[in-house]
């Protein structure tokens, strides 16, 4: 149609020029001509200049130069070359601030204009211009614009709020435009109510703890109004802010999702989705009996399966949602196995989601519906395809117990074919099987032996190895198998070595006679002509093992292995639960919580799923572990037993040499003069004092009696000050904690159990570093070295934050003092009791656990201290039923005293009330991730003798509560 | 939340860009064309991030279609409004390509303006009804409207199957054209597309099937109040509703354009809605497993080994297709395309082939291990058969489980396989005698696959 145009604007057909030409010209002076041109007196030339200006902006070049000229064109009538001229406005403002200054009165004079277009264009216009000294002149007019009488320019002001909130918050809060802006959501407009909300979620996510979307039923009532009648972009503004209501009840909570099902039809798949969200979140408050419970479940379904209609890209997002909904929810879609089924024009990335997705949804119900697809897959071109297929099928043989035949069947036909690739990955999964169900079918050890020599990929050989391996016993060439996988011992990658020295040393020790000719051989292949350390360690300690104590060997290497199970590939339940919450964002894609993509401040707010009334499932939703950002891809969850196999993947990396954080000697950073520091300071007696103060069974006597004389003053001095006080107490005999109350070391690990290492520990938290201070003791005979330290899962991340610091080998009868700084970054799990942390240390001669409970104050932080107001809103946001009261006899304090012991551990009293004789404190106290305990605590005065105290502590978790009573009790009594 | 908006051409040109939370520099466009073009096949190209600024593009009329972010807003919102956004400027520009977006830059930004308010990334709306309210810049057509380009109204010509979409050709000229002068014809199409995926077991079962149906309404009418489309009485929604013995049309599910207006549509099957210019899409639907009538196509395939020399274990693979079409007689089928892939070819290789009629084409495409069969026309009620001899030499008997299955891509012009019909189309008040109206059925295959 190029000729088309050209003849028509040749004949002069056309009569308006293009635009396109502004683009094509680069010639010298443009500047000057453009300048000339901008100040014609002919409103078409303005205009037209005015587009050549935005056209040369728009690929790049510098044209700030004309900025007083294209300010001069503002002051028109003509609505199209006052929006061109905004646009370019917006654009240079920044970089010409003093410039920008000059338009503000035409901004001022506009927003005055009849026309609400153009009061519109001007406020909005305004707060593009990120300039600090236009928000001055912006508020009056955009308080006016926020009364406006027309909804266009109130929904444009509404967003103008968030856009100066970000320029200057300080100025919105102080101005009160945040109180019009909640006026806002109570507009008639809808469309004025969706921008409200927006603007308020966005400054709210900035403001985590401003109580500014304060959603009561009112509110979301006005909300679901007007969820009805705007569009569909405001539509999905309000759902996404429903979504982070928490309903009262289970009869709210049914109300609420009655009046949003029907967006599930909308035509807009981002209506739908949010939708979807808000639906998920508020089931699970909804008892499971209910009708209207199954009949949501049902009413999901359908919407879900239409996404799958749109374009590769949106199927893929909605893929990546449906997995994680079928991973929450399987029965909403388990029905609709059909629609995952892929299509043979479906890009790569859909069918490979559509297949995790399909063995997501299998079950004996379907399985057999599945593995026929899933065989036809494997016999597509599309390599990865394939070969993502063929271990599908192994998964379905280890999740659906009953199919596990099949599978192998089908996996058997496969490796018929003799595609290289499909044989290679059906010998993998194979391998798994065998794994998951011993001894059932070694049958087909034969087939997978003839192709042996198709095999090229390392993991294809290293699993064909294993399989000869374990079973040696059954195979009658497996050492010749075995063997002439040996010869090119060096060419193998390091797997597969690993795995043929391994196999080798099975085969010897259930064929010994035969085989000694090759254990030997292998054995000085791994151990003398290897330089990969991996392997030599393994050579020699089955070179030890075989030499010492065959039978032992026997017990280590043919020991019973761990079954595997089909939950590997599921995502954390409580990143999970996360997700959910995020329903339809990047996170969902992603499949990583918002915090660990977003920058900054904005997304970090944990959102969780409310939990279900009266049901023996809200402990398991509302867990306490729901905490600190988990950034680590999802991994597989140990059941809680499987303490065993978590810790056996124990890091054995030996201790680095880099600069030690805490030390028995004479480095040391201010902070610890608590800890070892105190070793150097008084020498070779530090030994009998146990390093630690507070650790010391000599000092412990005295500590009993250190609380009544601690000076209030010192209660609040900063950790670093305290520490000369301390020196000075500890002259006078006294041990005396700066900051929280640390109790004496205990022993966790007694010698017996663990080959000659005592270890006694405590724990404590010293401005702001969690440290476990542990004390190592050498009763055995021979010298230990090579230590490191892991940490199970655990209810708050607790993880090492460097390794643990023994450089020098701990000699018989020696003792060591040891601080090891923690972190809470580590991975998460709910444990029994909520304060257990299971421990691995490792040392040269073995791997030890054992488990020790540490006192909530540890992670109780430091700007734990909540406003006033904040402090009161949350105390009645809390429901009552999390209230828990407890009572603390026997001490001997007032109230400052109580107060001011209190604030050492980070329990901070907020406000203090005196009513009829007796003193009420308010205290908060904040966890490492992120959870508020609230307490208020009752103490009799007058007596200072003898004062009982009563504790009511709230909390939105309320498994701590408890928890946190102990340490109340720990702080005042010690 | 956008932080900005851009549009790039095929070769990385900047068309416009639009910054609206000032986070971002210019700098982004070049580092998403890097990252983009970089990509490999089976990466999802939908989200890219990079150094927290997050990537989310289309690619529509052979342009990017690009939004960044910096926080974690909902994907789904940014495809469907950078999908809305290209539509748009295709109803306003009338085409959508490099040259009518360069063309049209000023309204553009304009649509952007609006759409987003360029308000902090806000999307406020996109329907055309309230946007032509604020538009002021005209829109200039690439291609100024003529008489000639009537005949592409002509319901489907050939060309129509390569653009996957049939209605588009019909009316790509600028819904705003020409301000004031009459131009163009009062003109209104309802289309009835209707994709349908169908996979035929080994053995002739049908395994699934399901179809996804819209109507979609392109309107060129300046004003219209109010217009009446009338579907099937009969027509029944859900899985539970009892079938009579009638020959009820059912479909699963169906959403709505939130314009369309139901209260007749529960007794009368009659959906009301005001369309604004442009093209928009009222009604979905979708029905899974049970098609009302029998899968268009039959094929009886036999895939064989055959020696040429058994002595030198020279074989070759015979594949004989024979090809029903279920149409009824009056009823044809417009280009078919048969593929068999994979097929376990090696390096050498020859075929020999013998078609039913001289205007059907076969190829061999060894790159894609593929057998490529073309039909250009097939009457209902015919059978055509083919019989092809690849010569592949040391072929195992093993590797025909390899042969993979045939698909088949076409279109059925005027008709539709739920059975859905217009009845009626009524515009209210009656417009002035120049209104046309078209209606159109199409059924195109989404993914049509037997499996051998």
């Amino acid at each position: 149609m190029e000729w088309a145009s050209q003849l028509c604007e040749n004949r002069g057909l056309g009569s308006k020029m293009t635009d396109s030409k502004y683009f094509t010209t680069t010639k010298k002076g443009e500047i000057f001509e453009l300048k000339a041109e901008l100040n014609s007196d002919k409103k078409e030339k303005k205009k037209e200049a005015v587009k050549k200006v935005i056209a040369s902006m728009t690929v790049g070049k510098d044209v700030s130069a004309l900025f007083p000229d294209v300010v001069n064109c503002m002051q028109t009538d003509n609505l199209e070359l006052k929006k061109l001229v905004y646009l370019y406005l917006m654009n240079y403002a920044k970089s010409q601030p003093d410039m920008a200054i000059m338009a503000v009165n035409t901004f001022v004079k506009d927003c005055e204009d009849p026309n609400p277009l153009i009061r519109a264009l001007a406020v909005r216009t305004m707060g593009c211009i990120r300039v600090d000294k236009i928000t001055e002149y912006l508020c009056e007019p955009l308080r006016k614009c926020l009364k406006d009488e027309d909804p266009y320019v109130r929904k444009t002001a509404a967003v103008c709020v968030a856009k100066l909130h970000d320029i200057n918050a300080q100025l919105v809060e102080d101005q009160g435009f945040l109180d019009t802006l909640k006026d806002l959501i109570s507009d008639s407009n809808p469309m004025v109510v969706a921008n409200a909300v927006a603007a308020l979620s966005e400054i709210a996510e900035s403001h985590p703890n401003s109580n500014l979307l304060d959603l009561n039923p009112q509110t979301i009532n006005k909300l679901l109004t007007a969820l009805n009648e705007c569009t569909e972009w405001g539509q999905i503004f309000i759902l996404d802010c429903l979504a982070n209501y928490m309903p009262r009840d289970d009869r709210e909570s049914q109300s609420i999702c009655e009046r949003v099902t029907p967006r599930l039809s909308h035509a807009n798949s981002a209506v739908v989705l949010s939708a979807v969200k808000v639906l998920m979140k508020f089931m699970e408050m909804l008892p499971k009996d209910l009708d209207y419970y199954g009949t949501l479940l049902k009413k999901l379904a359908p919407p879900l399966v239409t996404l799958l209609s749109a374009e590769p890209e949106l199927q893929y997002v909605a893929l990546r949602n449906i997995n994680l909904i079928v991973q929450k929810r399987p029965e909403i879609l388990k029905h609709e196995m059909k629609v995952f089924f892929v299509k043979y024009n479906d890009p790569i990335y859909v069918k490979l989601e559509k297949l995790d997705i399909m063995i997501r949804l299998a079950s004996q119900a379907n399985i057999a519906q599945v593995l026929a697809e899933l065989k036809e897959y494997a016999t597509e071109v599309d390599v990865d395809f394939v070969r993502k297929a063929v271990r599908a099928i192994g998964r379905c043989a280890i999740k659906v117990e009953q199919s596990a035949e099949r599978c192998v069947s089908t996996l058997l036909d496969l490796i018929q074919t003799k595609v290289n690739y499909v044989v290679q990955e059906a010998i993998v999964v194979i391998k798994d099987i065998f794994r998951k169900y011993p001894n059932k079918y070694e049958s087909v050890i034969a087939t997978l032996c003839e192709n042996l020599d198709s095999l090229d990929e390392p993991e294809a050989r290293a699993a064909m190895i294993w399989i000869v391996g374990e079973y040696a016993e059954r195979i009658d060439n497996a050492d010749e198998l075995l063997e002439s996988f040996l010869e090119g011992f060096h060419d193998e990658s390091t797997q597969v070595q690993l795995q043929l020295l391994t196999a080798i040393v099975k085969l010897f020790l259930k064929k010994p006679t035969e085989t000694q000719e090759l254990v030997q051989q292998v054995l000085s292949l791994a151990t003398q002509d290897s330089d990969n350390p991996d392997l030599r360690d393994r050579g020699y300690i089955y070179w030890r093992l075989l030499s010492t104590d065959p039978v032992a060997a026997k017990e280590v290497v043919l020991a019973e292995k761990p079954l595997i199970s089909e939950e590997t590939d599921l995502i954390e339940p409580t990143l999970l639960e996360e997700l959910i919450c995020h329903i339809g964002t990047l996170a969902s894609v992603y499949h990583k919580p918002p915090s660990a993509f977003v920058e900054g401040s904005r997304g970090v707010q944990h959102k969780r799923i409310p939990a279900r009334a009266g049901s023996g499932e809200s402990a398991e939703s509302s867990d306490v572990g729901q905490s600190g950002p988990s950034e680590a891809p999802p991994a597989v969850i140990p059941s809680q037993g499987d303490l065993l196999g978590d810790l056996l993947n124990l890091d054995l990396a030996p201790p680095t040499a880099t600069v030690p954080s805490v030390q028995p000697s004479m480095q040391m950073g201010a902070m610890d003069l608590l800890g070892g520091g105190l070793d150097s300071l008084m020498g070779d007696e530090s030994d009998t004092l146990g390093g630690d103060i507070g650790g010391s069974p000599s000092m412990g006597a005295g500590l009993g009696v250190a609380p009544a004389a601690m000076p209030t003053a010192l209660g609040i001095a900063p950790a670093v000050g305290g520490g000369l006080g301390d020196l000075f107490d500890l002259g006078g005999g006294v041990g005396m904690p700066t900051g929280s109350y640390v109790a004496p070391k205990t022993v966790w690990l007694p010698a017996m159990k663990a080959k000659g290492l005592e270890i006694s520990g405590t724990f404590a938290r010293r401005g702001g570093i969690i440290q476990m201070d542990l004390t190592l003791t050498n009763k055995a005979m021979s010298v230990m070295t090579d230590f490191a330290i892991q940490f199970n899962r655990n209810s708050f991340g607790l993880a090492p934050a460097g390794p643990l610091q023994v450089l020098t080998p701990l000699s018989p009868n020696q003792t060591i003092d040891v601080s090891l700084p923690l972190s809470t970054s580590g991975p998460v799990m709910k444990m029994e009791p909520l304060n257990n942390l299971q421990v691995a240390v490792k040392n040269n001669i073995d791997v030890f656990y054992f488990s020790c409970q540490y006192p909530l104050s540890l992670i109780f932080v430091e700007d734990g201290k909540m406003e006033r107001q904040v402090f009161l809103a949350t105390w009645k946001d809390i429901p009552n039923d999390n209230e828990a009261q407890f009572q603390i006899k026997d001490i001997h304090l007032n109230s400052d005293a109580a107060s001011n012991k209190l604030q050492g551990s980070n329990i901070f009293t907020i406000a203090k009330r005196t009513v009829e004789g007796q003193d009420m404190l308010y205290q908060s106290v904040k966890l490492t991730n992120g959870i508020w305990v609230l307490a208020e605590m009752r103490i009799q005065t007058g007596n200072p003798n003898y004062t009982e105290m009563e504790l009511s502590i709230k909390c939105r978790a309320p498994e701590v509560c408890q928890f946190v009573f102990l340490c109340y009790e720990l702080v005042l009594k010690n | 939340m956008i932080s900005q908006i851009f549009i790039l051409s095929s070769k990385g040109d900047h068309l416009i860009y639009k910054d609206f939370r000032g986070e971002e520099s210019k700098d982004s466009i070049s580092v998403f064309y890097e990252m983009v073009t970089a990509l490999s096949g089976d990466q999802p190209p939908v989200v890219m991030s990079h150094k927290g600024l997050h990537f989310i593009h289309v690619r529509q009329g052979g342009l990017y279609w690009v939004a960044s972010t910096k926080t974690n807003p909902s994907p789904f919102t940014i495809i469907e409004f950078l999908n809305r956004l290209a539509a748009l400027t295709k109803d306003y520009c009338g085409s959508l390509s490099e040259k009518s977006v360069r063309m049209n830059f000023a309204l553009i930004y304009e649509l952007l303006d609006e759409m987003v308010v360029n308000d902090f990334g806000y999307i406020q709306t996109t329907s055309t009804d309230i946007l032509k309210n604020f538009i002021q810049t005209e829109a200039v057509s690439s291609k100024p409207f003529s008489l000639f380009d009537l005949s592409n109204v002509g319901l489907f010509g050939a060309e129509t199957q390569q653009s996957k979409v049939a209605p588009s050709v019909a009316a790509s000229r600028p819904i705003m054209s020409s301000r004031g002068e009459q131009g163009g014809k009062n003109e209104i199409f309802v289309d009835v597309i209707e994709r349908l995926s169908v996979v035929i077991g080994s053995k002739g079962v049908l395994m699934k099937a399901d179809i996804q149906g819209e109507i979609r309404i392109k309107c060129f009418l300046p004003t219209c109040s109010e217009m009446r489309i009338g579907l099937n009485e009969e027509l029944s929604i859900g899985k539970s509703q009892l079938k009579g013995y009638s020959s009820a049309v059912r479909v699963d599910e169906c959403r709505f354009h939130q314009a369309v207006k139901l209260d007749e549509f529960d007794t009368f099957r009659i959906l009301k809605v005001c369309p604004s210019q442009g093209e928009q899409t009222v009604m979905q639907y979708q029905l899974c497993d049970e098609l009302p009538c029998a899968p268009p196509f039959q094929l009886f395939p036999s895939v064989e080994k055959d020696y040429v020399n058994r002595s030198v274990n020279l074989s070759m693979v015979l594949i004989f297709l024979k090809l029903r079409c279920d149409l009824p007689p009056k009823r044809s089928v417009f280009i078919l395309h048969t593929s068999i892939t994979p097929l376990p070819l090696s390096i050498l290789y020859s075929m020999s082939q013998e078609l039913s009629s001289p205007d059907q084409t076969a190829e061999l495409q060894p790159k894609n291990k593929a057998l490529l069969w073309e039909i250009p026309r097939f009457p209902g009620g015919a059978q055509l058969s083919a019989l092809f001899k690849v010569d592949v030499p040391g072929l195992s008997s093993a590797s025909l489980l390899e042969v993979g299955p045939v698909s088949m891509s076409f279109e059925l012009p005027k008709q539709t396989c739920t059975g859905l019909q217009i009845r009626f189309l009524r515009l209210s008040p009656t417009q002035t005698g120049l209104s046309q109206r078209w209606v159109r059925y199409v059924t195109h295959s989404d993914s049509y696959t037997i499996r051998i």
